[in-house]
């Protein structure tokens, strides 16, 4: 089976337990939870940098999730669906937690060309610390971005900025990331 | 922040390498079951239901079914107004009784009712020979309205092998048995030379 063949099928298998959730099964919906939380998880405590309300806002989205499916199109990707309620809940949990908003400074250059490639390896801790010291603007395009693999314009527009405003934020965390490293970020 | 241990000690040459995925330090299904169960204790209505989940295949069977029924009444407004044949009112009062009401599961079954049977048939039976009698280009409208028609009981049949239970797909099929026996007995009310 090509890589394909197995992601069609998978996509199948999904919109099938969508469809299932959507007549009430919660079985079916506790599947798409344990396929998607680790992802959904790792979004919300890259946000929110915080355990608790990490879990806290993995229980909301699902919850949230739960109420809008069946406005859910199956055609497009329930991850990027997920991952987009997700980051309005972290995002609100943020806000409520520190209402100041975070300043969305528009620095020169942009973060189009990066690949996000070290110039020697750094172990994982290493740079989860550092990612996770970030000002909140530029960690949530980076993890967006860098880790979750979104465009600009995909990352952007989970996050309610314009996409230059997005790209800013990114050469921001490359510069950061670099300082704080102490390697090239290429 | 992505656990302890190895994993944390590996190094990466690529923000690219880092997964994505972090597994909660728990299981948060049960708080998320137990919300979910609650909330549909309290409000009914905000559960998912399936009704609203129909795929786009077979809403494009719905809209083919409502575009057919205006293509109906707008040839039937174009229709002569005499239809004092009995066969014809004999036919119509066995399509009203047939859809009157609400449409139920059972309400799908009608299409086995002797009556309707009876008045189709005959109404299939001369249906040739009232095409042969019609313009050409009412008799193209009619044979296109027949095919749309068929075409979206096909797929709502289809449809309904799958989710035998859908009452919206049931409504629409009820609709479209209905639809074609206007045209049928329009067809059959309308004399050589009037339009359709």
């Amino acid at each position: 089976m090509t890589q394909a063949q197995a992601e069609d099928t998978r996509v199948d298998w999904e919109a099938a337990l969508v469809q299932r959730a959507c007549t009430g099964d919660t079985r079916a919906f506790e599947r798409l939870y344990r396929e998607h939380a680790g992802r959904v998880y790792g979004l919300c405590l890259r946000m929110t940098r915080d355990t608790h309300l990490a879990e806290d806002c993995t229980q909301e989205t699902f919850i949230n999730a739960w109420r809008a499916l069946p406005r859910f199109e199956t055609r497009s990707s329930l991850s990027t669906w997920l991952h987009r309620i997700a980051v309005n809940v972290s995002l609100a949990t943020r806000r409520k937690a520190s209402p100041v908003a975070p300043s969305l400074d528009d620095e020169a250059g942009t973060g189009g060309a990066c690949e996000w490639t070290l110039e020697t390896p750094v172990e994982v801790r290493e740079i989860e610390a550092a990612i996770g010291a970030l000002p909140e603007g530029a960690r949530d395009a980076l993890v967006l971005h860098a880790l979750y693999g979104y465009s600009h314009g995909e990352a952007a527009q989970m996050l309610g900025v314009a996409e230059g405003t997005c790209k800013a934020q990114l050469h921001r965390a490359r510069r950061l990331l670099r300082e704080r490293l102490n390697v090239e970020v290429g | 922040m992505s656990g302890s241990g190895s994993a944390d000690e590996r190094k990466v040459s690529s923000l690219r390498e880092l997964s994505p995925a972090i597994e909660p330090p728990r299981d948060l299904w049960p708080q998320i079951e137990a919300r979910i169960n609650a909330q549909r204790r309290s409000a009914p209505a905000a559960q998912p239901r399936p009704a609203r989940a129909l795929p786009p295949r077979w809403l494009a069977a719905a809209a083919l079914v409502a575009s057919v029924a205006v293509g109906v009444w707008i040839g039937r407004s174009l229709l002569p107004a005499a239809r004092s044949g009995s066969d014809v009112e004999s036919a119509r009062s066995a399509s009203r009784a047939s859809f009157a009401g609400a449409p139920t599961a059972l309400d799908v079954a009608y299409v086995s009712d002797p009556r309707y049977q009876r008045d189709r048939a005959a109404l299939m039976k001369s249906l040739q020979a009232r095409l042969a009698a019609l313009p050409p280009a009412a008799r193209a409208k009619v044979m296109a309205s027949l095919a749309a028609l068929q075409r979206a009981k096909e797929d709502l049949e289809s449809a309904l092998g799958k989710d035998p239970g859908n009452a919206l797909l049931q409504e629409l099929l009820v609709n479209t048995y209905q639809d074609e026996m206007r045209v049928l007995t329009d067809v059959q009310a309308s004399d050589a030379g009037r339009g359709i």
